[in-house]
């Protein structure tokens, strides 16, 4: 069955009219998330842009038609992980237990009670919508916004040209936990994306699953919203998003065999605009140096 | 669209849908005559406003925020974003 079949068949779990920017990519992961775990699922989304658009309800004007949770920024692991021990106790293991966070309620306030759950292998779907950045309070900087970024706490000026450092890359760690399931997605790959999200519901039945996806934001970015799938399409292509998943600790990369350069990737976008060319040397040292050791644990 | 469309019993008075709609500064249209049905533009909508009825897809404007995602990424370029003629 395509992928157009399992999207055709599944229905809508958000409400249609939901306040994310237009072009949002992190209202596609969420609906395609959403969608294909079905309303026999309990959900938690963090604050964030997501639960900033309404999708926990708290306007009275968006929702979600299965349960769903707001919980705090720091322990949506942990919340899920006693909703998941609780619906195991019940019996009910035809429940799918997702969380749906931001990068920052991944990778940084977050971090320490998802590294938590992965540890203990809590029964559960964990996806991470990667924006870079704190996009519901005005781009903040976090730990995986990429290198020269121009973010409203790392303004590009005369001190500064945008973010110092290299981002974090956490699905890596993620995979170093030992959990059931990690992989990386775009959304330009829809098809895969789909594959990867259907498989991260059947792992989570047995232990815990983790899918970092990646999430152009038009609005924090500075691009075009219809340009959403052509920046994800650009950052696979040029190995500043490598796709590949970890079962069971084999690895599997989804080789991309002639990339093009990170400078073809940052050009259309606005947070890039005053990048010099150490900085784009430096990124992509950064993006081959990452491919590489993917390509070394995916070899055997 | 004024009447608010009733969709889950929460809150105060019921739990409503947001008028995303009013947000559109073009609509995208298809051209049928181009389009293979595909489903691409359905994949893509971040919305959802792209269904499929008896084998042929079809664009909702209940909701559509007009981000021209379906229009840039459809593979013969049967959607074209036609601007909002206004109420």
């Amino acid at each position: 069955m395509s992928y157009i079949d399992v999207l055709k068949e599944t229905q809508n779990v958000m409400t249609p009219g939901s306040s994310a920017c237009q072009g949002c990519g992190g209202e596609l992961i969420l609906r395609r998330v959403m969608q294909i775990a079905g309303n026999n699922s309990v959900f938690a989304v963090p604050p964030g842009c997501m639960a900033g658009a309404g999708v926990d309800g708290w306007n009275f004007s968006n929702g979600c038609t299965a349960p769903i949770h707001i919980t705090l920024l720091d322990n949506t692991a942990s919340f899920m992980s006693g909703v998941s021990e609780i619906y195991q106790r019940k019996g009910r293991t035809d429940v799918n237990i997702v969380a749906i966070a931001g990068d920052g309620a991944t990778a940084d306030c977050g971090f320490q009670s998802l590294s938590g759950a992965a540890e203990r292998g809590a029964k559960m779907l964990y996806v991470c919508y990667d924006n870079e950045g704190y996009m519901n309070t005005g781009y903040q900087r976090s730990s995986t916004t990429s290198m020269g970024s121009n973010t409203s706490t790392t303004p590009a000026g005369a001190a500064i040209n945008g973010k110092e450092q290299q981002q974090k890359y956490l699905p890596l760690i993620m995979a170093m936990h030992n959990v059931k399931y990690c992989a990386t997605a775009s959304p330009s790959n829809m098809a895969d994306l789909v594959a990867k999200i259907q498989k991260g519901l059947a792992a989570s039945k047995e232990g815990f699953a983790y899918l970092h996806v990646f999430s152009p934001c038009p609005t924090g970015w500075k691009f075009a919203s219809d340009q959403t799938i052509q920046v994800a399409k650009l950052a696979v292509k040029s190995n500043m998003f490598p796709i590949w998943e970890m079962e069971n600790g084999k690895y599997k990369l989804t080789a991309n065999n002639n990339p093009i350069s990170v400078a073809e990737f940052v050009k259309g976008i606005g947070k890039f605009a005053k990048l010099t060319e150490e900085e784009i040397a430096a990124i992509q040292s950064m993006a081959d140096a990452r491919y590489a050791t993917l390509k070394k644990l995916a070899a055997e | 669209m004024n009447d608010k469309r009733y969709y889950t019993p929460l809150g105060n008075d019921g739990m409503y849908v947001l008028d995303t709609a009013a947000w559109r500064t073009h609509r995208p249209v298809m051209n049928k005559e181009k389009c293979i049905n595909c489903g691409i533009c359905m994949g893509y909508c971040p919305v959802n406003s792209v269904y499929c009825e008896d084998k042929v897809f079809k664009i909702s404007y209940d909701f559509c925020k007009g981000c021209g995602l379906c229009a840039a990424e459809c593979p013969k370029k049967a959607i074209d974003m036609v601007p909002e003629g206004g109420k």
